[in-house]
């Protein structure tokens, strides 16, 4: 049973299957193979049903990643929840995750796209109540409804592909482009990878997932579920260059990128800052590939996802050492107490600000500068670098509050890094984000992007990340006689610390009035008027009745006698006089 | 009452009247049953150590030779116009004698005599008011073709026995209202045709005897008696509300088939209007029934720390359970073998 577990016969199983996708697609990559796989499950009449796979390198290379990734997760759970009573269950509910992902990637069919898309909406929303309390309900519960917006666009977007017969988009996507109605479906199908991919109006829910369990996270915020509405727009890019959805999708992106990280900066919950970055990137995939460069944004999503499972991991094993809390202002002093944790944490933190020849630099810093080379206005342009800013300004924040100066929780504690089992995972997602970068930027671009750049707008990146560095060291330095600053403007400061009020308005925004409302109705209605009108008022009349009848009945045996008489006489009387 | 020999003889000639009534061919003779109907049933009433039954045999005595009185008056009316078979549909003289008959069996207008008598009798008397005795002024009613006084008759007994038993805490009284129900049903039976008035009431008879059976074995009178009946086990209290129900003629339990049947035939004679009312009515006695049902099961579902035990010997018993099963699972035996054949 030590030997055998359900994590170690998942993590054997999905390793090798990732291993093999890996060669395979080295191997597409390599002659330029594409395999379009068509099962016919029944034919009636004229009429077949077939199910579709694609095969190319995009998919199998990003099916390597999230199995690979998924794999080291599930792994390092068999320590992480090692504890729980249910780990079965929620290793079941994973995979069952990272199938529906699998669905989602290989097919190119909007019927199975759907089938994997709400595949990952139900199975997100069972790890996101994992842990059975309110807060967890009232997140997962956000999780779905503002993933079935999503679904419903999907739903949508195949009931306008009827018109061409067939929902193999990919067939129609080129021919068909400056059509209505494929324009249609490509802004449905943009509206349900916003919602997936929790960009501006539906940002709310991806800190509020945050209720599932950390090896959930690490595996929804890096490859499966966020990925999977950027992943959609990258096999439906073709609609979204030079057309006005292109030009919508980078200024929303755009604003998600700068809104979280612009968050991150206020927020003291580990996960949730963690969260808030991951949102950020997906708000840089986006926006690069509103731009039309799709392969620079498949680019960022793979390097992105092995850093930021990484940053999960190491959150986790903190949260672990900290008697399962999570605020950043207990934490101090880590690198002493766990280095071995930290040093992974900061190698993915690093990374995620792009930190020179680690994972992320080599994706952001070429998204950064292609833009900088496209046609792009000012305001985008502001949008891009001050986010890259604010990104190494939270991530230094965060490395400031948790690695340095002394421990804030209680003063009983031990400190450790963790078991050896989930030192192994994080290790593997290590060194994947020091060498994934580089290693993916050989395979993917055969020929290297030609950049031409001033001198001063070459270092522009650079100069941003030092002093967004800097910033955030000295927001975050406090002694006894600082004054709280975030206190001066206490009305900016919380627009801006919880996400420009997103969940508020994603929450009770939606549901005040028709709350009210249907309170009106259910009590002037369905409690009120229907129940006058019909039963109750039915029911009373009755009991009246009944109580008048009774009156009647009170033993008057005499007078009962006497009508009867009456009766019969006047019956005589008509017999006689009639 | 068995044990008592005057009693038999009283029974003996009460069955004999009632078949002197049935079997007679003129009016006088069916009068002349009636009446030794009726002066052998008061004996059985009366009970010298219980002064409400002696009020109960009292007042039955009062109204029935009432009625008795005016049938022989209107008899003799009725001899006197000396054109019996055209004229007795629709003169003044049947609606007379058709008053009597509704007064001596106790329907709609006529009914202020029965719960109130129902309420001093033993419950083996109440059976036989509620079955033994509707049989014979039932008889003599179709007799006669009158539709319009009958079928006032017929609208109100339904509704009086609907709205009556529904603030009713009385079982003698709940049962006597439930009488004056189905005696609407039996009523518009009898518009139809005699047979289905027949196995009307031999249904009818049927599910009130499982219920008085065992209303009288345990001496309740009262509906709270019923939630906390515990006595013997809780599949006695679960059946008998069971018979309620199927008394209630409640679908899936036989009393629906004597209903079932007066709907169809009601339907066939396109006779919508007093079919809707009778439903209707029926709608309210099932809704007073199941409320007890709900009131028993759930909310008053108490027991008592004492328990009475009450001997039920092992004949009656089986009895019981025989009666309960036929009651409930009727329906089903009897469309499986109609399907037989």
């Amino acid at each position: 049973m030590k030997y055998l577990s359900i994590c170690s016969i998942s993590f054997l199983n999905l390793i090798s299957i990732s291993m093999t996708c890996f060669f395979c697609s080295l191997y597409f990559l390599l002659n330029n193979l594409v395999y379009f796989i068509e099962w016919e499950v029944v034919s009636l009449n004229s009429m077949s049903i077939t199910m579709t796979f694609l095969f190319d390198w995009m998919s199998l290379l990003f099916m390597s990643f999230v199995l690979m990734i998924s794999s080291l997760v599930i792994f390092y759970s068999k320590e992480y929840m090692s504890g729980d009573v249910n780990i079965n269950r929620f290793i079941m509910l994973v995979l069952m995750f990272v199938l529906s992902m699998m669905l989602l990637i290989i097919s190119p069919n909007l019927v199975s796209i759907l089938l994997g898309w709400d595949g990952l909406g139900l199975v997100s929303y069972c790890l996101v109540i994992y842990f059975q309390n309110i807060k967890s309900y009232n997140a997962g519960m956000l999780t779905a409804l503002s993933n079935r917006i999503g679904d419903v666009a999907l739903l949508l977007a195949i009931a306008w592909m009827l018109n061409y017969g067939s929902w193999n988009y990919i067939f129609y996507l080129e021919v068909m482009q400056n059509e209505f109605e494929m324009m249609l479906i490509g802004s449905l199908v943009m509206l349900a990878a916003m919602t997936k991919s929790a960009q501006i109006p539906f940002s709310s829910w991806l800190p509020a997932a945050m209720a599932a369990p950390t090896p959930v996270s690490a595996l929804v915020h890096s490859s499966t579920l966020v990925t999977a509405g950027v992943y959609l727009l990258i096999r439906f890019n073709i609609l979204l260059s030079n057309s006005w959805m292109g030009q919508f999708l980078l200024l929303l992106s755009g604003l998600t990128m700068f809104m979280a990280g612009l968050g991150a900066n206020f927020e003291f919950d580990l996960k949730k800052i963690i969260a808030l970055s991951t949102l950020s990137q997906l708000g840089l995939m986006m926006s690069i590939l509103s731009m039309g460069f799709y392969k620079l944004a498949m680019f960022h999503l793979l390097t992105h996802a092995l850093f930021k499972a990484l940053l999960f991991m190491c959150a986790g094993a903190i949260i672990h050492n900290m008697n399962n809390s999570q605020d950043i202002r207990l934490m101090g002093g880590l690198s002493i107490h766990m280095p071995l944790t930290s040093a992974c944490f900061n190698v993915s933190n690093l990374a995620l600000c792009g930190m020179p020849f680690l994972a992320g630099f080599y994706s952001k810093d070429m998204i950064l500068e292609i833009v900088m080379i496209s046609n792009i206005n000012m305001f985008s342009f502001f949008l891009y670098f001050f986010s890259t800013g604010l990104t190494v300004c939270y991530s230094f924040r965060l490395v400031y509050y948790s690695m340095t100066g002394d421990l804030n929780c209680s003063s009983l504690n031990v400190l450790n890094d963790e078991g050896w089992v989930m030192l192994r995972g994080m290790m593997g997602l290590l060194v994947m984000s020091i060498i994934g970068g580089s290693m993916l930027n050989w395979l993917i671009f055969p020929v290297p992007y030609m950049i031409c750049l001033p001198f001063f707008l070459k270092l522009l990146t650079l100069f941003v990340c030092i002093f967004g560095g800097l910033f955030g060291y000295l927001i975050s330095v406090s002694n006894l006689y600082t004054i709280n600053k975030s206190m001066i403007l206490y009305n900016l400061t919380n627009f801006m610390g919880s996400m420009w009020f997103m969940p508020y308005i994603s929450t009770y925004g939606v549901i005040f009035y028709p709350l009210n409302y249907g309170q009106i109705v259910s009590k002037s209605f369905d409690q009120g008027w229907s129940e006058y009108f019909g039963g109750q008022h039915l029911y009373q009349k009755l009991l009246n009745y009944s109580q008048t009848l009774f009156l009647i009945h009170n033993n008057n045996l005499k007078i009962y006698l006497m009508l009867f008489v009456f009766w019969i006489l006047i019956l005589v009387n008509f017999l006689l006089f009639l | 009452m068995f044990n008592n020999s005057s009693k038999i003889l009283f029974i003996t000639m009460m069955i004999i009247g009632t078949l002197i009534t049935v079997t007679s061919n003129s009016w006088l003779g069916a009068w002349m049953g009636l009446e030794i109907n009726l002066l052998s049933f008061i004996p059985l009433m009366s009970d010298n150590n219980n002064f409400k039954s002696t009020e109960a045999s009292l007042k039955y005595f009062l109204t029935q030779a009432l009625a008795s009185t005016v049938l022989l008056f209107s008899v003799i009316l009725l001899m006197l116009n000396n054109s019996m078979t055209i004229e007795i549909n629709n003169s003044f003289t049947s609606m007379i004698i058709l008053s009597t008959l509704l007064l001596k069996s106790g329907a709609a207008p006529f009914h202020f005599w029965f719960p109130n008598l129902m309420e001093g009798l033993t419950w083996m008397n109440a059976l036989l008011l509620m079955t033994w005795q509707k049989i014979a002024p039932l008889m003599l009613i179709s007799y006669l073709n009158l539709k319009n006084l009958l079928l006032i008759s017929v609208i109100l007994s339904v509704i009086i026995g609907a709205i009556g038993g529904l603030n009713q805490t009385s079982l003698r009284k709940l049962m006597a209202f439930s009488s004056i129900n189905h005696l609407g049903w039996m009523l518009s039976a009898l518009m139809i045709n005699e047979s289905v008035w027949m196995i009307y009431f031999l249904f009818y008879s049927f599910l009130s005897f499982i219920l008085t059976f065992m209303f009288n074995i345990f001496k309740l009178f009262h509906l709270n008696q019923l939630f906390s009946w515990f006595m013997q086990s809780k599949v006695m209290k679960f059946t008998l509300f069971m018979n309620f129900l199927s008394l209630g003629g409640l679908p899936p339990f036989l009393g629906f088939l004597p209903k079932w049947i007066v709907i169809q035939q009601l339907t066939f004679c396109n006779q919508y209007f007093q079919l809707m009312i009778l439903l209707m009515s029926t709608l309210i006695t099932l809704f007073f029934y199941l409320r007890i049902c709900y009131s028993a099961f759930m909310l008053n579902y108490y027991e008592n720390n004492w328990v009475i035990s009450t001997q039920i010997n092992n004949f009656s018993m089986k009895l019981y359970l025989i009666c309960t099963f036929l009651s409930i699972f009727g329906l089903f035996m009897i469309s499986m073998f109609y399907s037989m054949f």
